[in-house]
C-alpha cells in the first residue's frame, strides 16, 4: 500500500480542501448541490483512508458523512456551531493526512468523535453505533467502464498552429463530430474551448460513430486547419477523473512535480538559445551551404518553440487554485475579529503560470486579511458611517492583454496617507521633508516599507507574518507591480499587475552610449526616427511631438549613466508605455528584435533598480533588459 | 461547373477583396449583400453553393441571418467572416448552423482552403 501513499495524500488533501470550501459556502447559502458535493468529498476521503488502513481518518470522515446525511434527509438546522464542528473535523483530517504522509501514526481524536456523535444524535435522536470503517469499505480502482457502445471511437485532432482561433476551430470539430453520434467526452471541455483554451492545440473527442473511422475521417477532411492524429476504439477513461483516485495504470493524466516542469522549461529555454546561436553561426557559411542549414535551423527553432509553448501551457493553472482557499480564510479572520464580511471572487478561471501563482498565494491572503483586519469596520462603526452592516471584499481577476490584474477591493475605512507618512518618519524610513513631498498614491506605498503600518494594534492576524513590504517584493519578483489606491472612509484597492508567464519575452534591442540593451516589446508603443527639430528643448523639460501629443523625452544613455555619444540632432526615439503615460527614450539606434529567455539577476545586480534581468543573445552576447518605469522612477 | 458563391458584408472593400480571391480561384460570385436582411433574401433567390457572412452588419447581424438561412435551407453552407475578438459570436453562429469560419485579416490561401473544404472539393486533404 505504501506506494499509493503519495497519491493518497495528494488526493485526500484536495478533497479536504473542497470539503472546507463547501462548508463555508453552505454557511452563506444552502443548496442541495452543495450538500451533495459535501457528502461526496467526505465519502471519497472515507473510502481512500479506509483502503489505506488509516482508520482514524476514515472514522472521522464517516462521522462527517453521517452529519451531512442528516442534512440530506431532512432540512435540519444548519447553524454556525455545526459548521464550526465540521470545519474542525476537516482541519483535523488535514493534519492527520499530513501525519500519514510523514508516516507518523495517527490516533483517533476521541473527543472530537464524541462531539460529532453527539451532534448526529441530537439531530436524529438515533444512537450512533461505534464504527470500524477500515475493513468495511473497499477500495474501488477506477476501472469501471463508461457506458459506451461498440462503435465508440477515440479521436485525437491537432488544430494547426496557424489557426487564428484554435479554441473556436476545436469547437467546430466537436460540433461536426457530434453530428455522427453521441459524444461521450471532450477534452478540453466545451467551456474551456469557448474560453479559447486548447493546450498544445489538441482536442480529444470520444464519440459513438455508427459510421466508424471512415465517417470520422470524412468529417475531418471537410475541415480546414485541422489534422487527424489518431482514431481508434474507445477506451474508458477513469471514472470522474478529478473526483476519484487517479487510475494507476493506463492513466491519461499523471501528477508531475512543479519542479520537474521548471526543469523542462529551463531546458526548452536553453534549446531556444542554442538554436539562435546556431542560426548566428550559419551566417558565416557561404551562400551555397546556407539555405540547407537555415532550413534545418528554422525547423529546429519551430520545434523548440512548440516545445516551449507546450511546457508553458502545462504550467498554466487557473487562479482558482489560490482563490478557492480564500473564502475559508476570510471566514476565519472575520469571525476572530467579529466582523461581518462578504467575499466575492470574479475571474477565478483565468490562468496564470503556476510559478507566479505559487509565489502569490501567501501575499494575496495577506492583503485579504489586511482588508478585513484593518479595512472593514465592526458593525457599530459601519452603522455610524452609514454603511451596510456586512463589509464587502471583492477579488477580481482580469486579463489585460499580456497581463493579468488581480484586484482586492474593500469598502472599509481606507488608508490614512498622513498616518503612514507619520509612521514612516517615526521609523526613520524617510525624512519628514521627503514624506511631506510624497503624492498621496506614493504615501500609500509607504505601507510597503518594512515595519511601517497604521494598525494601532498588532493582532495575530495581519500584524505578523509577511507585511506589505513582503507582498510588494513577492509581486516584483515575478515581474509584476503592486498598486494601492485608497479613499479614507470609502475603502482600499490593492492591485497586483502580473505577467501571464515567466521567462520568454520579445525584446527590442537598442544601441545607446555604445552599448546594446533590451527593451520589452510589450511596453514599446512605437519607434520613430525624428529630426532634432521635432524635439522641443524649451523648459521645463524636453518633449517630442508624437502625433497630437507632446511626450516627455529622456536620453536613455543619461538614465543609464553612459556617455552620450550621438549628438541631439538626428535621433531615434522609442516610445514606451509607462504608468503615468507614454515617454520617448532617445537612443543611438535600433539594433533589432529578438525573442529571448529572461534570466533573473543574481546579487548584487538584482539590487540595481531599472534592470529587469539579463539574457544571452544568439550571438552569445549578454544583454541587460531594462525596466523603464523603474529607471525613470 | 463553377461553384456559386454569395458574399455578404457591409463593407464594399471586404466584398471586393473576397470577390477577387474567389473569382481568381475560379468561383462564380453570383451576388452580394450588404446587410443581414438582404442576405436572407438573396440567399432564397440565388440558392448559392456557399455564402460568406460578415458578423457585424446593419439591420440584421450575420449570426441571425445565418440562423434564418439554415432554418430555411438545411443544406445551406455558410462561412462566417469574423475578426479576432469575435470568438463568442462565431461560436453562436456555429451553433446556429454555420459550416465554418474565417478570421480577418484574410489571406487568400486561408479563404480558399476553408471554402474548398466546406464545398467538399478538397477531400484528399
Amino acid at each position: 500500500m505504501s506506494r499509493y501513499l503519495g497519491l493518497f495524500v495528494a488526493e485526500a488533501a484536495e478533497h479536504l480542501e473542497a470539503l472546507s470550501r463547501d462548508l463555508v459556502s453552505l454557511e452563506r447559502q444552502r443548496s442541495p448541490e452543495t450538500v451533495d458535493s459535501l457528502f461526496r468529498h467526505a465519502h471519497s476521503v472515507k473510502g481512500m483512508a479506509a483502503s489505506m488502513g488509516l482508520e482514524a481518518i476514515a472514522t472521522l470522515a464517516h462521522r462527517v458523512e453521517d452529519l451531512v446525511e442528516t442534512l440530506r434527509r431532512e432540512a435540519g438546522v444548519w447553524d454556525q456551531a455545526l459548521v464550526d464542528l465540521m470545519l474542525e473535523a476537516t482541519d483535523t483530517m488535514q493534519a492527520q493526512v499530513k501525519a500519514a504522509a510523514a508516516s507518523t501514526p495517527v490516533d483517533p481524536p476521541s473527543a472530537l468523535l464524541a462531539r460529532l456523535s453527539d451532534s448526529v444524535r441530537a439531530r436524529t435522536g438515533e444512537q450512533v453505533a461505534p464504527t470500524r470503517v477500515a475493513r468495511a469499505v473497499h477500495f474501488t480502482p477506477a476501472s469501471v467502464p463508461a457506458p459506451a457502445g461498440p462503435q465508440a471511437l477515440d479521436v485525437l485532432v491537432q488544430v494547426l498552429p496557424s489557426s487564428a482561433s484554435p479554441g473556436v476551430r476545436a469547437f467546430l470539430v466537436h460540433r461536426k463530430l457530434s453530428a455522427l453520434g453521441p459524444v461521450l467526452s471532450v477534452q478540453p471541455s466545451l467551456e474551456e474551448l469557448r474560453a479559447g483554451a486548447l493546450p498544445g492545440g489538441r482536442l480529444r473527442v470520444a464519440v459513438e460513430a455508427p459510421g466508424g473511422e471512415a465517417a470520422v475521417r470524412q468529417v475531418l477532411d471537410g475541415l480546414a486547419e485541422v489534422e487527424l492524429l489518431s482514431v481508434g476504439p474507445h477506451r474508458a477513461p477513469p471514472v470522474a477523473p478529478p473526483e476519484g483516485p487517479v487510475a494507476l495504470e493506463g492513466a491519461r493524466s499523471v501528477r508531475v512535480r512543479t519542479e520537474l516542469l521548471d526543469d523542462f522549461l529551463e531546458l526548452a529555454g536553453e534549446l531556444l538559445l542554442a538554436t539562435s546561436r546556431l542560426r548566428e553561426l550559419g551566417k558565416r557559411l557561404g551562400e551555397a551551404q546556407r539555405p540547407a542549414l537555415e532550413e534545418g535551423v528554422d525547423r529546429l527553432h519551430g520545434l523548440a518553440k512548440e516545445m516551449h509553448g507546450r511546457v508553458m501551457g502545462a504550467r498554466m493553472t487557473p487562479v482558482a487554485v489560490v482563490t478557492d482557499q480564500l473564502p475559508r480564510a476570510v471566514r476565519d479572520v472575520a469571525r476572530r475579529r467579529a466582523r461581518e464580511v462578504d467575499l466575492t471572487v470574479e475571474g477565478a478561471e483565468i490562468e496564470l503560470d503556476r510559478a507566479i501563482l505559487d509565489a502569490l498565494a501567501e501575499p494575496l491572503l495577506h492583503v485579504l486579511r489586511n482588508a478585513i483586519d484593518h479595512g472593514i469596520e465592526d458593525v457599530p462603526a459601519r452603522a455610524g458611517a452609514g454603511k451596510p452592516p456586512r463589509g464587502q471584499v471583492r477579488v477580481t481577476v482580469r486579463r489585460a492583454r499580456d497581463r493579468v490584474n488581480i484586484e482586492v477591493t474593500d469598502d472599509g475605512r481606507g488608508m490614512d496617507a498622513d498616518a503612514l507618512r507619520a509612521s514612516a518618519v517615526a521609523r526613520g524610513a524617510v525624512t519628514a521633508e521627503a514624506a511631506a513631498q510624497l503624492l498621496r498614491s506614493e504615501a500609500l506605498l509607504l505601507a510597503c516599507l518594512p515595519g511601517v503600518s497604521t494598525a494601532p494594534d498588532v493582532s495575530d492576524i495581519s500584524g505578523r507574518g509577511v507585511g506589505m513590504d513582503a507582498v510588494k517584493r513577492a509581486v516584483e519578483r515575478v515581474g509584476g507591480t503592486l498598486e494601492l489606491a485608497s479613499e479614507p472612509g470609502r475603502g482600499t484597492r490593492v492591485t497586483f499587475r502580473l505577467p501571464l508567464t515567466v521567462a520568454v519575452l520579445q525584446l527590442l534591442l537598442v544601441r545607446t552610449g555604445g552599448e546594446v540593451v533590451g527593451l520589452p516589446i510589450t511596453k514599446v508603443l512605437s519607434a520613430v526616427e525624428a529630426e532634432g527639430s521635432a524635439v522641443d528643448m524649451a523648459a521645463p523639460a524636453p518633449t517630442l511631438r508624437h502625433g497630437p501629443a507632446q511626450l516627455p523625452v529622456h536620453a536613455l544613455a543619461a538614465l543609464l549613466g553612459f556617455a552620450d555619444i550621438a549628438g541631439p540632432e538626428a535621433r531615434t526615439f522609442v516610445v514606451m508605455e509607462t504608468e503615468p503615460g507614454p515617454v520617448a527614450l532617445a537612443v543611438d539606434g535600433l539594433v533589432g528584435q529578438e525573442e529571448v529567455v529572461l534570466k533573473a539577476l543574481s546579487r548584487p545586480l538584482d539590487q540595481l533598480p531599472g534592470l529587469a534581468g539579463v539574457t544571452i543573445l544568439g550571438s552569445g552576447r549578454p544583454v541587460f533588459i531594462l525596466d523603464v518605469p523603474r529607471l525613470l522612477g | 461547373m463553377a461553384k456559386r458563391v454569395l458574399i455578404v458584408d457591409d463593407a464594399s472593400f471586404m466584398r471586393n477583396m473576397l470577390r477577387e480571391i474567389l473569382v481568381q480561384a475560379g468561383y462564380l460570385v453570383v451576388g452580394e449583400a450588404s446587410h443581414g436582411v438582404e442576405a436572407v433574401q438573396r440567399h432564397r433567390e440565388l440558392k448559392p453553393d456557399l455564402t460568406t457572412m460578415d458578423i457585424v452588419m446593419p439591420y440584421r447581424n450575420g449570426v441571425d441571418a445565418t440562423r434564418d438561412i439554415v432554418r430555411a435551407d438545411a443544406q445551406a453552407r455558410v462561412v462566417i467572416c469574423s475578426a479576432l475578438g469575435q470568438e463568442a459570436q462565431v461560436l453562436e453562429a456555429l451553433e446556429a448552423g454555420a459550416a465554418d469560419f474565417l478570421v480577418k485579416p484574410f489571406r487568400a490561401e486561408d479563404v480558399l482552403s476553408v471554402v474548398r473544404k466546406v464545398l467538399g472539393e478538397d477531400v484528399a486533404g
